[in-house]
């Protein structure tokens, strides 16, 4: 029994290293390559014959006419702020009011919401750029900032999903003892919801570094100061550029996901709180 | 849907008895908007209430009218340069843009429509404070209405700000591709510079049928039969593998776990467009997976097997060795997000059924399949369909991974299709990537693409909206 034990647990492990191995390949070259001191795509060896820091020090210190990403950095920090605030703000009320309010039409409007979410974002995308031109904010950051946010509400079936479970009994309590809705809301419900907040907040910080279609579509400007990281590391891998900035781009890779990794290692716990929180609902 | 047409019914008849039966202020409320309010007492709100139907009215007239107006030939002069009689300088004429047209028409009606809904609540809410009068009772001061908007009205106050967003970045954006589904809007009716107009059903009879010549019928098939197969694949791949994942590395037997767990979640912490482009790279024609596979003579041994007849494996540029691949990435890319979320689930399954299954003298295999399956497959189950639908749009993946594929098919590329493209990215390449520019096309694209996620989703979500479960777990 225990040798079968012992087997069992050795065939797990290998299995395990050679599945985590597989995984970590993409991620392990794009690191070596941000080392490397060539600047194109290496094709026959899979680590750098030549080590350096130069590619972070272009990527960061020494911005040209094709690359500037402490430019594109500061855009996507701020966006990302900003989108954080208003989209958990979005959320969380409209979570609020679906799921601790009782309204005439209130699963009309549920529906409505959710078969709006299906609509093909891709699609949409032309007609916000024309809007945005009508209020003369497309290529500005604050255009981003509103494509990003403004229809954030539609995303409340995760959170309205925890807030369901936040027991009737504690609100009405609070209620006998005079508070109104707006003290449960923020003085009840939202302490309490802590997780189902920090999965928000980080959820809706990282849209704008993941995003890449929508930012492309709606920042038209040619001065790479204007573009936010998503659009300037596309752009540098296009082919003429390939050449001179393949291993700057894995730089900017390796720069980028230092913030997000640190993001999910604190939303991890939370991600799987707050996905089973929703989800046991059905 | 006898109710909701009994529900129809009712918000008429009460209407009607809201005018037939109201005072003169509250008839008077139906061209004055705050006139019943003024005349039972409520005058701040009175005031207020007239303020906003002004403000409407003037908008409706001063701005939006003239567009709404030419909303059915969406314009008709076009843009030149024209000598001016005073300055003797060529400046552009008073030209109409079909698109201001269109965006501003559609904005127009959709204030108008809210327009109509808030007279007829307005009569009905002032008929309401007639009777409260009438009997007697408490008429509400300003202050108290305030006071109203933080306790049981606090819903509108929470739901006006998404609403606006929702209205000006969803539906807006989609009542105007709707429209120009309809239109023959592309680079060759670009406004300024030129007009478009309305073609009626044209385009859609384009693209469902292959009548005339076009490429379309035969590319929409061709696409919606691979966008089908893909998203079956890549949610039934992920699916599978993420919870294999998950019961691995949950195991008793599993040491590390939260080591294992990180590893994989690393992957996901890279945005996904640098890893995808990343990818591509690797796997390109003259990319680091070629070099290695021909340095150790795997390229060769398949050049004399017959399976390849170029100098590389094309990967990313072949129709079938890319099926596949994008396949096998979408698996990289999207198991360790399944991974984490059945983590999730399995380390919350009711350890008291678990124990009364071992008490009862299950096994392993038994407990697993007649327990932990279940509960899983339970829980997972609408999500699976959500992820269908996402992969439907799986926008990043497809249209990252390859942007160095070329189409050997002449009707798939007269239509600016590649073999590996979904519809939505399809959609994409019609407007961005082709110099026509094809708006109609691709938003007869986008409503086919709708219409098929709307009723998935509705036969799926019906159940959890009707929200009989919403009280279970409280």
């Amino acid at each position: 029994m225990k040798t079968k034990k012992a087997v069992d647990m050795v065939v797990r492990h290998v299995f395990l290293a050679l599945m985590a191995l597989f995984w970590l390949i993409p991620i392990i070259w794009l690191v070596v390559t941000s080392f490397s001191a060539y600047p194109g795509i290496r094709t026959s060896h899979f680590f750098p014959e030549q080590w350096s820091f130069v590619n972070y020090q272009k990527l960061l210190f020494q911005p040209d006419t094709v690359c500037n990403f402490p430019a594109w950095f500061r855009n996507s920090m701020i966006i990302g702020f900003a989108c954080c605030i208003i989209s958990t703000l979005f959320v969380l009320m409209v979570s609020y009011a679906f799921s601790c309010m009782r309204f005439p039409s209130r699963k009309k409007l549920m529906s409505f919401s959710i078969i709006l979410g299906m609509f093909p974002g891709v699609l949409s995308m032309i007609a916000i750029y024309f809007i945005l031109k009508m209020f003369g904010i497309s290529d500005s950051l604050v255009g981003l900032i509103v494509v990003y946010s403004a229809g954030s509400g539609l995303g409340f079936l995760i959170c309205k999903g925890f807030f369901d479970t936040i027991p009737t009994s504690l609100r009405e309590s609070a209620k006998l003892e005079g508070a109104n809705e707006f003290t449960i809301f923020t003085q009840i419900v939202i302490p309490l919801s802590r997780p189902m907040i920090v999965y928000t907040v980080i959820n809706s910080f990282l849209t704008p570094w993941m995003d890449f279609v929508m930012a492309k579509l709606m920042i038209r400007s040619k001065d790479p100061a204007d573009w936010t990281v998503a659009v300037g590391l596309y752009n540098i891998l296009q082919k003429t550029l390939l050449n001179n900035y393949f291993s700057v781009f894995c730089a900017g890779g390796v720069v980028v996901a230092i913030p997000i990794s640190v993001l999910f290692v604190i939303m991890q716990k939370f991600y799987v709180e707050g996905i089973t929180g929703g989800a046991v609902k059905g | 849907m006898k109710n909701f047409l009994q529900a129809i019914k009712k918000y008429f008849v009460d209407l009607g008895t809201a005018i037939v039966k109201g005072d003169i202020w509250t008839k008077l409320s139906l061209v004055i908007f705050g006139a019943g309010y003024i005349g039972h007492g409520q005058v701040i709100k009175g005031l207020l209430v007239t303020a906003l139907e002004a403000g409407i009215i003037l908008f409706t007239g001063k701005i939006s009218w003239p567009y709404i107006a030419k909303l059915d030939s969406l314009g008709t002069v076009q843009r030149e340069m024209v000598l001016d009689p005073v300055t003797f300088q060529k400046v552009e004429n008073d030209y109409d843009n079909s698109l201001l047209i269109l965006l501003m028409g559609v904005l127009g009606i959709i204030i108008i429509a809210a327009f109509v809904f808030f007279l007829i609540s307005n009569v009905k809410s002032n008929y309401r404070i007639q009777k409260l009068k009438e009997e007697g009772k408490h008429v509400n001061s300003f202050l108290e209405d305030l006071k109203s908007l933080v306790n049981e009205k606090f819903h509108i106050t929470l739901l006006t700000l998404p609403s606006i967003g929702v209205i000006f970045m969803c539906i807006l954006p989609i009542v105007f591709m709707i429209c120009i589904a309809f239109t023959n809007y592309d680079a060759a009716h670009q406004p300024p510079s030129n007009l478009f107009t309305w073609v009626g059903m044209k385009n859609f009879i384009n693209m469902f049928s292959s009548k005339g010549g076009g490429s379309y019928g035969y590319t929409f098939a061709r696409l919606l039969t691979w966008t089908l197969i893909w998203a079956a694949l890549a949610t039934f791949t992920t699916y599978i593998g993420g919870i294999l994942l998950a019961l691995l590395i949950n195991h008793e037997n599993t040491k590390l776990k939260k080591l294992w767990r990180s590893l994989f979640v690393i992957t996901i912490s890279i945005p996904q467009f640098v890893t995808l482009l990343l990818i591509s790279k690797m796997f390109s024609n003259f990319g680091i997976i070629n070099g290695i596979l021909s340095n150790i003579g795997v390229t060769g041994a398949l050049q004399k097997m017959g399976w390849i007849t170029t100098d590389y494996i094309p990967f990313m540029t072949q129709k079938g060795w890319t099926h596949v691949m994008i396949v096998l990435i979408n698996i990289w890319i999207g198991v360790p997000y399944q991974m984490l979320s059945a983590t999730g689930i399995l380390l919350n399954i009711p350890s008291e059924q678990l124990e009364s299954a071992r008490i009862d003298g299950a096994n392993k295999w038994q407990i697993f399949w007649k327990i932990t399956m279940p509960y899983v497959l339970f829980i997972t189950g609408p999500s699976l369909v959500t992820s269908f639908i996402g992969n439907i749009n799986n926008f990043n993946v497809i249209y990252l991974l390859t942007g160095d594929y070329v189409t050997a098919d002449a009707s798939l590329a007269a239509s600016n299709a590649k073999d590996v493209d979904l519809l939505i990215t399809w959609l994409f390449r019609i407007t961005a990537d082709s110099p026509k520019m094809e708006y109609y096309m691709a938003s007869v694209i986008g409503i086919f693409v709708f219409v098929v996620c709307a009723v998935l989703s509705l036969i799926t979500f019906s159940n959890m909206i009707k929200g009989d479960r919403e009280e279970v777990f409280r």
